[in-house]
């Protein structure tokens, strides 16, 4: 039944739900789907004919997908506050000026890796992933750091470094798209802020460096605080257009207070590169999910071609 | 057309709930009844009824099992909860009063 498993495979593209909950979907309109044929078949159309007519009378499995999305899409309250509680340490350590502090850094990475290592384990929930957008970013801080340092470590850090770093981060987000390209947006969120951040505050000169950063401190707590608003919002919206909405304006937000801090240090043309890469951060998750659905169709379509 | 559409729209949820309340039914099995019931008043579009089981099945209202009939086929049953007990007497109530007020004024007057 060539209809059935088109109208199965364009739900399941839709649906971008937990799992157990997209099986249970699937399973339930493909009894629906079987007992409506079969009604029909009973009434004198053929198989055929039935199958495509009952799919019909579903309707649109991109419609029917989008409402079965925004049923599950809301997270509650205790998971949006989850969430956004990666940003809002990172905000409290600019605020509070700990980032000196051993105790609360210490703490937070501890927090960082047990929750990634939890989420990871229970079925990548939706609050998971701003969490994981901050275990990305040493590896990327690690990387600006080496390009910085005096001597052979900018080769170094080009060969061997960063191309493995950027590996990582492929993986990682690869693996994300593959639950929900909009997860992947969520994960990335924070990497252009955390780098317009340390390009704003002049990183080769160690001294102006410590001085910006006690006196931008307040600003950068603010442009995190705005992330995990970012996140709120995000977790507690229901409809999908109005998430990638809340993601764009909030970033831009935040990118305009990057650009208006660090004495402008970024410049307008750095700003612009900061603004597109956020943008290629936010939307171009969208496009690889299609790209990697495409490709895990094909050995699907070549194996179906050669049972027949 | 329309408010007849935002009608049905606005009660859905209490008709659903009086349905499996009467007894536990599975999708399809439900929109043939909510046909039947109302002589063909109610021809819900099929797909918009599963998202609106499961937005009551994730209030707590009802909850879904699968469940094997008797010819060996698996459908997904729904069963009303306390809680969707609770909400559909509520519910009953509020659109009783609302009728008998609407019937007072848009009846014509009698004697």
């Amino acid at each position: 039944m060539p209809t059935k498993l088109n109208y199965t495979d364009s739900l399941k593209d839709y649906l971008r739900l937990d799992p157990t909950i997209e099986g249970n979907v699937v399973r339930e309109l493909n009894t629906h789907l079987e007992d409506k044929s079969h009604e029909l078949i009973e009434s004198g159309l053929s198989e055929e004919e039935a199958t495509a007519t009952a799919a019909k009378l579903l309707g649109s499995p991109r419609i029917v997908s989008k409402q079965m999305y925004e049923v599950y899409s809301q997270g509650s309250w205790r998971q949006a506050l989850f969430a956004a509680l990666p940003h809002l340490l990172v905000a409290a350590l600019f605020a509070m000026h700990f980032w000196q502090n051993t105790f609360w850094l210490v703490g937070m990475l501890g927090a960082i890796t047990g929750a990634v290592i939890y989420g990871w384990c229970h079925g990548k929930p939706a609050w998971l992933f701003p969490w994981l957008g901050y275990c990305l970013i040493p590896v990327i801080a690690v990387g600006i750091l080496l390009i910085y340092l005096p001597g052979g470590w900018v080769w170094f850090a080009a060969t061997a470094y960063v191309p493995l770093a950027l590996l990582v981060i492929f993986s990682v987000t690869k693996q994300t798209i593959r639950k929900d390209w909009l997860f992947a947006s969520l994960m990335l969120l924070p990497i252009p802020i955390v780098l317009g951040w340390m390009l704003a505050l002049e990183l080769e000169d160690k001294l102006i460096w410590q001085e910006q950063l006690f006196e931008f401190a307040s600003l950068i707590a603010l442009s995190f605080a705005v992330l995990a608003l970012t996140v709120v919002t995000f977790i507690r919206i229901r409809q999908r257009w109005a998430k990638v909405g809340a993601l764009l304006t909030l970033e831009v937000l935040t990118l305009v207070m990057i650009g208006l801090g660090g004495k402008s240090a970024i410049g307008f043309g750095g700003w612009l590169i900061l603004a597109l890469l956020a943008l290629l951060l936010l939307l171009g998750p969208a496009l690889l999910e299609r790209k990697i659905r495409e490709a895990d169709r094909k050995p699907l379509k070549l194996s179906n071609k050669s049972t027949r | 057309m329309n408010y007849e559409r935002e009608l049905l729209k606005g009660n859905t949820d209490s008709l659903l709930l009086c349905l499996i309340n009467h007894q536990p039914m599975y999708g399809y099995q439900i929109i043939k009844e909510l046909g039947k019931r109302s002589n063909g008043y109610f021809q819900f579009k099929e797909g918009t009824i599963y998202p609106a089981l499961h937005r009551l099945e994730k209030a707590g209202l009802i909850q879904g099992k699968w469940q094997r009939l008797p010819s060996g086929q698996e459908r997904r049953y729904y069963y009303i909860t306390q809680k969707g007990q609770k909400a559909l007497a509520e519910r009953l109530t509020v659109w009783q009063d609302f009728a008998t007020a609407v019937a007072l004024i848009m009846q014509p007057a009698t004697g």
